[in-house]
């Protein structure tokens, strides 16, 4: 009960400051905190190994790589420029409400179906073991499912983010030179040519 | 030991809050922060009721949805940097070209 209220209150704000920070890397480093005490809650729910990969997966390796993303494209300045639908934020509030009133509701009618002293050791602490135990035998077909579609999604970002070979104008890329090239000679040296020939015809 | 239903009402909380981001937010890189956040909500809310049930299928679906999430933000980040390449924008309002 005491880690739920401490963590719960951390989760929520920075959820807050991932929705409402202007800065690209402020929101994901809020983003990070709301992983973090959710890894925390993970663990008061006697999910130890998820609490392990969510530190891991999520707050370690997904998060570095929105920030790479990020940092890479220069995009931690917001967007200025006006909304082409100009109620989507009052529509975005009302819609929230109401799902946070639902699930308010769900939440206070919601009543376990054994008591929680029963079921909790049937988790087995949620530990390695076990959860390998289910996702092996129950969750096969998707476990092996997932291999392939990580192998998909491996293969994919790196078709995506591949540089094509030539420019669409068909120009090689290192034969595109943008300064001006080694035999246009200087402005003031072709000035000087032009008027040493004329004084040579005059 | 806190009620089932508190977790509940964190997890509508947070996933109402990444419903706001993913709906105002301009940039698509902010969209993918919401959607994560969307995502562990519905991680907390799985774990929760696999609690509640004494089953650790919920706890293994967690897991799957996990790696899920981790492809689906390798696709994306990738698919951003090519549009960025091209476009030079991230703006999701100038993104509508396979609008019908």
């Amino acid at each position: 009960m005491i880690a739920f209220l401490l963590l719960a209150p951390l989760a929520l704000v920075g959820a807050i400051i991932t929705v409402a920070a202007k800065n690209a890397v402020h929101a994901s480093l809020g983003l990070v905190g709301t992983l973090l005490s959710v890894a925390g809650l993970f663990a008061s729910l006697n999910a130890s190994f998820l609490a392990a990969t969510q530190v891991i997966v999520y707050a370690g390796a997904i998060m570095v790589l929105f920030l790479f993303v990020i940092m890479l494209l220069n995009a931690n300045q917001p967007i200025t420029g006006r909304d082409p639908v100009p109620f989507v934020r009052e529509l975005a509030g009302i819609g929230g409400v109401i799902l946070a009133g639902a699930f308010a509701v769900l939440a206070f009618t919601y009543r376990d179906a054994r008591p929680l002293a029963e079921s909790v050791p049937n988790l087995r602490g949620g530990g390695a073991g076990p959860v390998g135990e289910v996702l092996l035998t129950r969750f096969l077909l998707p476990f092996e499912a997932v291999s392939i579609l990580l192998l998909v999604a491996i293969v994919g970002a790196v078709a995506l983010v591949q540089r094509p070979a030539s420019q669409p104008d068909g120009t090689p890329e290192r034969e595109r030179v943008v300064l001006p090239g080694p035999t246009e000679p200087p402005v003031e040296a072709r000035e000087t040519v032009v008027l040493s020939s004329e004084r040579g015809r005059v | 030991m806190a009620p089932t239903g508190y977790y509940i009402a964190l997890s509508g909380l947070l996933f109402a809050i990444g419903m706001i981001g993913v709906l105002t937010r301009r940039t698509a890189i902010m969209v993918f922060l919401s959607v994560e956040l969307m995502l562990n909500a519905a991680n907390l809310a799985l774990v929760a009721f696999a609690r509640s049930w004494g089953d650790l299928t919920g706890q293994t679906a967690v897991f799957i949805v996990m790696t899920l999430a981790a492809a689906e933000v390798a696709i994306g980040l990738a698919i951003i940097v090519a549009i960025f390449r091209k476009r030079e924008t991230t703006n999701v309002d100038t993104l509508a070209g396979l609008k019908g």
